[in-house]
């Protein structure tokens, strides 16, 4: 431990020369450095892995600053955006879209033609690193784009196993951070804070997302929906692994659920990976669950989907979490994937327009079905509007070098983008910003409802509860009769 | 009743760990080679199932009569060169080996499939299923698949007790030097044993794609049950493979009746008990079948 903060010191020593001109540090305001290193250690032990902040601080002590490199990291007329995302890995996935959504930023003017930030006119480059769906790969990129590639802010998306990471790196390093597609409350407790009494400022990081709330507020309508129609039971079950998403569900859902009357079964902290969930489909089937909810590993949902048909359970409505986001996993589900509803937190048909460059959601879209050819994703909207926030922060910031400065400028962005309104200085947690989510049904795909892409299955939105700015394109159907 | 399922489950999942260990067994049994790659060629199989099917119009169930052959003959080759090779020199080598190649085809099929998740569709013959009683379904693939098990493993163990080719594997796993001197031809014959071994990883990683979504990296998990299947039932003996996939699968689903939480756990303590007080297995014989 000793030797740890002994590293730890030297390199915010270095830190602070860097930013020497910063006219007031939040962190020294708010955060002690050793409160910040404990709540690295904590991120990690909340993520289960160990020896993440051993790694990285292996890295940091074999660095040695030259004066003349530190002149260099704090002016310079190019601002860097390092981008974390998990472009291979079991979660790569999420990142499919990515090389269109930076191919479309890099074009933007801000971008290609540089930044004007008061009198000064910055290059912006982004650097590319991927964390292989590995929380350790992630946490060693972001400290090598900060310490090597002297990057000015960091953005990261796409689950916890590289938000989480990256956003507790930054906040020791000290360089502003902004995440996406990972729900609040989990990107929260990576960085040691608490959702239930969401007080605590980390001065460099925000995310903008949604978290429980939001997943209630979207599956609630639908499921009271089909029961006023059914008259069914209100009685549903809870498919919850033993893992950080699922827990976070199993604490998180039932109480939302409860306030609507409605009762859960819970299936049990599976391990990911089961093969066989007979007993758990038993179990619903036994108490009478006409409704069903999850946050399951995508194979782990497609082998219990298949078996709760083989075995006869059959919930009036399946609203599911973290599977079904994209196309591949509904295909791999085939026909079997009918009807059930999920989460959408982007969608081509919402009314809203890149701030940088004024092209719509939809445009987006089909340049996307066009150049490569593929149905849209979802995060390709997220992916996108980090960089439109960054751009807002750098812009506000004042003097976009200053780290300090950036991350204030952050916390305080207010803006409307590809992603819709997004308001950092008003969410549940400091420097959080909500983004709301539609009720989506997959179907077969229509040509004419999909921009002239006729896909095997595509998205229909059936619920805008939380969102009315995304019309309603589909009926809302019972996943079984 | 509930418990009367859970066996039942149990067993039908068994077959299918069987199935999947079947390969691992004999290629442990007559070379003694632990092949790591093992869960990796199955996805291999899976995906060129999913590739082939709509290029030849077959229907997907009916690919593996391409699939199988196409792994057989890819188990003799790979035999003959690379596996053989690394027997040459120490069994150390054998082991770093296919690690080696287990991470080099995940790499390769995520540079060619991509990392998306798939499934072998095969439409409403994944949901049916009868039920003897109310409390109890079975599901007719899960019952196909115990049943191929169960043919395979028959058959393999005819093959190497009644023909000759089987009897020189045997008698070359027994003593390589001494069949040599008899002239058998163990290279030949290592090769022969590696292509039906990766037969039946075809029709594996077959039954996993339809049983499941997979995707490049979802190899090692089934490698894992398919090691217990093979260590429970007894190193070397093909009937207790059998045996040693069902005894998974019934401790799997006795422990998921308790609690959901114990479904793996449970199957991970038989695999330690037997280990601890019978660690050759429940049917393990020191020679290869």
């Amino acid at each position: 431990m000793d030797t740890r903060d002994n590293k730890g010191e030297a390199v915010s020593t270095t830190d602070r020369n860097d930013q020497a001109q910063g006219a007031n540090d939040p962190a020294e305001n708010s955060l002690s450095r050793r409160a910040v290193l404990k709540s690295f250690g904590l991120g990690a032990a909340a993520l289960g892995v160990a020896g993440v902040s051993n790694k990285g601080l292996g890295t940091l002590s074999n660095r040695r600053l030259t004066p003349l490199e530190r002149g260099q990291a704090a002016g310079g007329s190019t601002l860097k955006i390092g981008y974390v995302s998990p472009e291979t890995g079991a979660l790569a996935d999420f990142s499919q879209s990515d090389k269109y959504v930076l191919s479309k930023v890099r074009a933007a003017a801000a971008y290609a033609k540089g930044l004007k930030v008061g009198a000064h006119k910055y290059k912006v480059e982004i650097t590319v690193a991927d964390s292989q769906s590995d929380p350790n790969r992630a946490a060693q990129v972001a400290q090598q784009l900060v310490l090597q590639q002297k990057v000015d802010m960091i953005v990261t998306s796409s689950a916890p196993e590289t938000t989480n990471p990256v956003a507790a790196a930054c906040e020791q390093l000290r360089t502003p951070c902004l995440a996406t597609v990972v729900p609040w409350e989990s990107w929260y407790v990576g960085l040691g804070g608490d959702p239930l009494k969401p007080t605590k400022t980390f001065a460099y990081n925000a995310v903008f997302f949604f978290g429980m709330k939001e997943f209630a507020g979207t599956f609630l309508p639908m499921w009271n929906r089909i029961q006023k129609e059914t008259k069914a039971a209100k009685v549903f079950a809870g498919m919850f692994p033993n893992d950080s998403d699922g827990n976070a569900f199993r604490a998180g859902f039932p109480p939302f659920a409860a306030k609507e009357g409605y009762k859960l079964v819970d299936g049990g902290a599976y391990s990911d990976g089961t093969t066989n969930y007979s007993s758990m489909i038993e179990k619903f089937k036994a108490a009478g669950c006409e409704f069903f909810v999850n946050a399951p590993l995508p194979p782990d949902f497609n082998t219990f989907w298949k078996q709760a048909i083989q075995e006869n359970f059959r919930p009036k409505l399946a609203t599911v979490a973290k599977v079904l986001l994209f196309p591949s996993d509904v295909i791999a589900l085939g026909s079997l994937v009918n009807n059930i509803a999920t989460d959408a937190w982007w969608t081509p048909w919402a009314p809203y327009k890149s701030s940088l460059t004024g092209e719509s959601a939809r445009d987006f879209a089909i340049g996307y079905q066009k150049q490569e050819g593929k149905e849209w994703v979802q995060s390709m909207g997220s992916a996108y509007s980090l960089f439109e926030v960054a751009v807002e922060a750098f812009m506000h910031s004042g003097d976009p070098h200053n780290k300090a400065a950036v991350a204030k400028a952050l916390h305080n962005v207010s803006y409307s983008g590809l992603c819709g309104p997004i308001h950092f200085n008003k969410g549940p947690a400091p420097g959080v910003g909500i983004i709301y989510p539609v009720g989506i049904q997959w179907r077969p795909g229509k040509a004419s409802a999909d921009f002239g892409m006729k896909n095997p299955f595509q998205p229909f939105v059936v619920d805008n509860s939380l969102n009315k700015h995304v019309p309603i394109n589909g009926e809302l159907l019972p996943t079984n009769k | 009743m509930a418990w009367v399922n859970a066996l039942l489950q149990g067993i039908l999942i068994g077959g299918f760990y069987a199935l999947f260990a079947c390969g691992l067994s004999l290629l442990f049994g007559v070379m003694g080679i632990i092949n790591l790659a093992h869960g990796d060629l199955a996805v291999i199989a899976a995906f060129i199932a999913l590739t082939i099917a709509p290029a030849t119009g077959l229907p997907i169930v009916w690919s593996f009569v391409l699939v199988v052959p196409i792994f057989a003959i890819g188990g003799y080759l790979l035999q003959r060169t690379l596996l053989q090779a690394s027997l040459d020199r120490s069994p150390f080598t054998t082991l770093l080996v296919t690690f080696g190649l287990s991470v080099v085809i995940e790499n390769v099929v995520l540079e060619v499939f991509t990392s998306n998740g798939q499934s072998l569709n095969i439409g409403s013959l994944i949901a049916n299923s009868f039920n003897p009683s109310t409390a109890i379904s079975i599901s007719y693939f899960s019952l196909v698949v115990l049943a191929i098990a169960v043919v395979v493993l028959a058959c393999l163990q005819l093959f190497l007790s009644k023909t000759m080719t089987g009897r020189l594997i045997r008698a070359v796993a027994d003593d390589r030097e001494a069949a040599q001197l008899s002239g058998a031809n163990y290279r030949h014959l290592f090769a022969i044993a590696a292509a039906i071994a990766f037969a039946t990883v075809a029709l594996a990683g077959m039954a996993y794609g339809m049983y499941t979504e997979f995707s490049f990296s979802s190899g090692s998990a089934n490698l894992l049950f398919a090691f217990e299947a093979v260590v429970i039932g007894g190193i070397g003996s093909l009937w207790g493979t059998l045996v040693g996939g069902v005894v998974l699968g019934i401790a799997q689903q006795v422990g998921a009746q308790i609690n959901p939480a114990y479904q793996i756990l449970a199957g991970h303590l038989v695999f330690l008990a037997v280990l601890a007080i019978r660690p050759r297995g429940l049917f393990g014989v020191r020679a290869a079948t």
